[in-house]
């Protein structure tokens, strides 16, 4: 573990924790925006990104934004009250942080893992001031096999001249900074001729595409690279030790983005289904007084429980198990995905009448229909569930690995 | 979460009793169903039916926590014995009893090593005292049957949860040859484990012999339910974890089709599935277990999670363990099955996984209200 993203180590007792709660709490009563989901239900690109960036610095000024970085860099906190906080933005329907997510964990846990001093100086104040990131790494032909990806990068004096086609890229279309995987030596075996890049989204020959996705919304992109010269002073690592960076970094960062999605899961989302239950539907009668309906809900409930322990160790232990990191992943999306389906179907057909979910929301917005649909985007990107098995089975248990060239 | 020192511990504690087990020829390989229970004095030697027993009466002054990690390593041996039944039931509920000479002397004696108490708690319904005590000229007399208790068969001492003529709750200490008393072994498909059906007509009882609870008598029958209920969750977890094991070993080592048969999707996906139930069930057990020790106000809650998930997940992984042995996993001398047994029965004692999700969503009706 070389991040160090896991805030400060030091327990808090429950006196602190309660306090700490109270003072989340009067917080939250008195920033959270009211009505912000109606408002930002339907409203145009602009409007969606300058709501996150002055929800950004809201969040900052509490010292509530990068709780999990380093004190050093403006985090520290006890991973207890990291726990706490979640909950109780997640309990007050508090905006999520979506536009600077890949900032604030992805690229800060790469930088922290292994940037440089001048890299980490240049970015990190820079995502407080509200830099966006995104994430260049798989392509048409290099999905779930990410080391097939073929963006090349040729080094000529002082900068690579970077060529190739990105996609899946969330939030590129509003981006500042981009990861880059890139291949520098194309002879090599695939996993060691990639390395991986710092790229400026302001430089000549970058196009970005919004992908419509299957909730009809457009927050992936594609990224055309075409002769775009990247310094050398922004290479992260060595040359073609890329892939290792990536695993490194890919690790520290599942543990961070669990914490806040488990509990904004169990004290947003399901909260609100339990709360969508106990409201009569057009016959009259109430979901909640379905013995099967309970039944559902507790076994939801009971797995989110043991979720997040499982988030909460994640984060708090310094030297996790080789597959931690992807058995949170694998129960996070597929019980996201079960629990939305589930709200879907006790919602009745009048779900099906919300078309649109409040931006800034999260992955259990209420619009339970769309929610449903939008949770294959947990289940797939990131490494779908199918790799996270394959990786728990490998490196958690030991089993063997599939024969070469299978 | 429990301090380093406690943790080492507690690993410590886990070796020892895999050792001590495992050498009275339990565990995964040991093979066929036939069973010896797991010598008693070698159980009260180790200090384990003492560890919540006060240091004056011999115990250690530990908490359920201990006894937890045996019971779990209990459940991972496939072990035969009343452990569970004296040292989560029977001791738990001593320790919510008045001090008093006959409570002490019993949890003195079962410290020791000769005392066998069993808690007659019925693991079939969820009566809590299915026993009644009347008031007669020649003392108070017990009446009543609980159909269904874990190794009721092996107890040199009952302890029969009764309501008193003024509806109470209270503990009796009787004897299992007491006059009137009927202790009937049932055997059940799970060879590991020992059941009987305790009936008692018209035995009489000495007044020193009925024991009161300190506190809520209703909360103290509520927290042995509880405690039971873990106590269950603990073992699933334990053989869930040795079949996880087992498979895994197998599926590293068994070729078919000219590989190891791990190296195929389809069963290494089937075992991490198993991994992850196993990770779920670690973390709610632990919770669950972590509640009972502190006496906390959502210890029911944790126990019903603890129970439900645990035992339900304990009969997944043991079936995929059966299936992903193939033939092997089929047979008798595999010993597959004496874990498969064991899961279901678990599943079934001291309330069904249905039973406790429906506790759990009792809690849902206050948001019912709010809408």
């Amino acid at each position: 573990m070389t991040g160090g993203m896991t805030g400060g180590g030091s327990a808090a007792t429950p006196a602190d924790l309660g306090a700490f709660r109270a003072h989340v709490r009067d917080w939250c009563r008195a920033h959270v925006p009211d009505g912000w989901r109606r408002a930002q239900t339907g409203v145009p690109d602009e409007e969606f990104v300058s709501f996150q960036r002055a929800w950004f610095q809201e969040l900052r000024r509490a010292g509530f934004a990068v709780p999990h970085w380093p004190a050093e860099w403006g985090g520290g906190m006890p991973v207890a009250q990291q726990a706490v906080l979640y909950q109780e933005l997640a309990a007050h329907d508090a905006p999520r942080l979506v536009l600077a997510f890949v900032a604030i964990h992805h690229a800060a846990s790469t930088l922290l893992a292994a940037g440089t001093d001048a890299q980490r100086h240049a970015h990190l104040p820079a995502i407080l001031d509200g830099e966006v990131w995104a994430q260049g790494f798989s392509e048409p032909d290099a999905g779930s096999d990410l080391a097939a990806l073929r963006t090349s990068a040729r080094r000529e004096g002082g900068t690579y001249v970077v060529n190739g086609q990105k996609c899946w890229a969330s939030g590129a279309a509003h981006a500042d900074w981009c990861l880059l995987l890139a291949r520098t030596d194309p002879a090599a075996p695939k996993r060691h001729g990639i390395s991986y890049f710092l790229l400026d989204m302001r430089t000549p020959g970058i196009d970005v595409r919004p992908t419509r996705q299957a909730t009809g919304e457009s927050h992936f992109c594609e990224i055309f690279l075409d002769d775009v010269a990247v310094p050398a002073a922004n290479l992260v690592g060595p040359e073609n030790e890329g892939w290792r960076v990536a695993q490194r970094t890919l690790g520290a960062e599942r543990g961070m983005t669990m914490l806040e999605l488990a509990e904004r899961l169990a004290h947003g989302g399901f909260r609100r289904l339990v709360d969508a239950c106990a409201r009569p539907g057009p016959g009259g009668a109430r979901p909640l007084d379905d013995p099967l309906v309970l039944d559902r809900l507790a076994a939801l409930e009971t797995e989110l429980t043991g979720l997040r322990a499982l988030c909460a160790e994640l984060v708090a232990d310094d030297r996790p198990g080789p597959a931690d990191a992807s058995v949170a992943k694998l129960v996070y999306s597929e019980l996201l995905q079960r629990l939305t389906d589930f709200a879907a179907e006790v919602a009745g057909p009048a779900a099906h009448t919300e078309l649109r979910r409040p931006l800034s929301s999260g992955w259990e917005s209420g619009a339970w229909v769309l929610d449903f649909v939008g949770s294959w985007e947990w289940t797939i990107p990131g490494g779908t569930s199918e790799i996270q098995r394959t990786i728990i089975g490998e490196r958690g248990l030991g089993l063997p690995r599939e024969p070469a060239g299978a | 979460m429990p301090g380093g020192d406690l943790s080492e511990f507690h690993d410590e504690l886990r070796a020892v009793a895999a050792g001590l087990l495992g050498a009275a020829g339990a565990g995964p390989g040991a093979g066929a169903g036939d069973r010896v229970p797991v010598d008693w004095q070698r159980v009260a030697a180790a200090g384990w039916p003492g560890f919540e027993v006060p240091g004056a009466l011999g115990g250690a002054d530990a908490t359920f926590a201990e006894v937890a990690v045996v019971l779990r390593e209990f459940g991972r041996a496939a072990a035969r014995g009343p452990y569970p039944a004296v040292a989560a039931l029977a001791v738990g509920a001593l320790g919510l009893l008045e001090p008093g000479p006959g409570r002490d002397g019993l949890l003195r004696d079962t410290a020791a090593g000769g005392a066998v108490p069993v808690l007659a708690l019925d693991a079939e319904t969820d009566d809590p005292a299915p026993f009644r005590l009347a008031r007669t000229p020649d003392g108070p007399v017990l009446d009543g049957a609980a159909g269904f208790v874990l190794d009721a068969p092996a107890a040199g001492r009952l302890l029969v949860p009764a309501l008193d003529p003024g509806g109470t709750a209270v503990i009796v200490d009787t004897g299992p040859r007491a006059d009137g008393l009927d202790v009937t072994e049932r055997p059940v498909v799970d060879a590991t484990r020992a059941v009987g059906r305790v009936a008692a007509g018209g035995v009489t009882v000495r007044p020193e012999s009925v024991w009161r609870f300190r506190g809520d008598p209703d909360g103290a029958l509520r927290r042995l339910r509880d405690r039971a209920a873990v106590a269950m969750a603990c073992d699933s977890l334990g053989l869930s974890e040795a079949m996880l094991d087992a498979t895994v070993a197998y599926a590293s080592v068994r070729e078919q089709f000219g590989r190891r048969i791990g190296s195929f999707q389809a069963v290494k996906h089937a075992c991490a599935d198993m991994f992850v139930q196993v990770a779920l069930a670690r973390k709610l057990v632990a919770a669950a277990v972590r509640a009972q020790a502190e006496g906390s106000a959502e210890a029911g809650v944790a126990a019903s999670m603890a129970k439900s998930y645990a035992c339900a997940a304990a009969v997944d992984v043991v079936g995929k363990a059966m299936q992903l042995h193939g033939g092997m996993g089929y047979t008798w001398e595999s010993g597959v099955h004496v874990y498969l047994k064991r899961a279901v029965l678990n599943r079934s004692l001291f309330g069904p996984p249905a039973l406790h999700r429906r506790r759990l969503a009792e809690r849902y009706r206050g948001s019912a209200e709010r809408a």
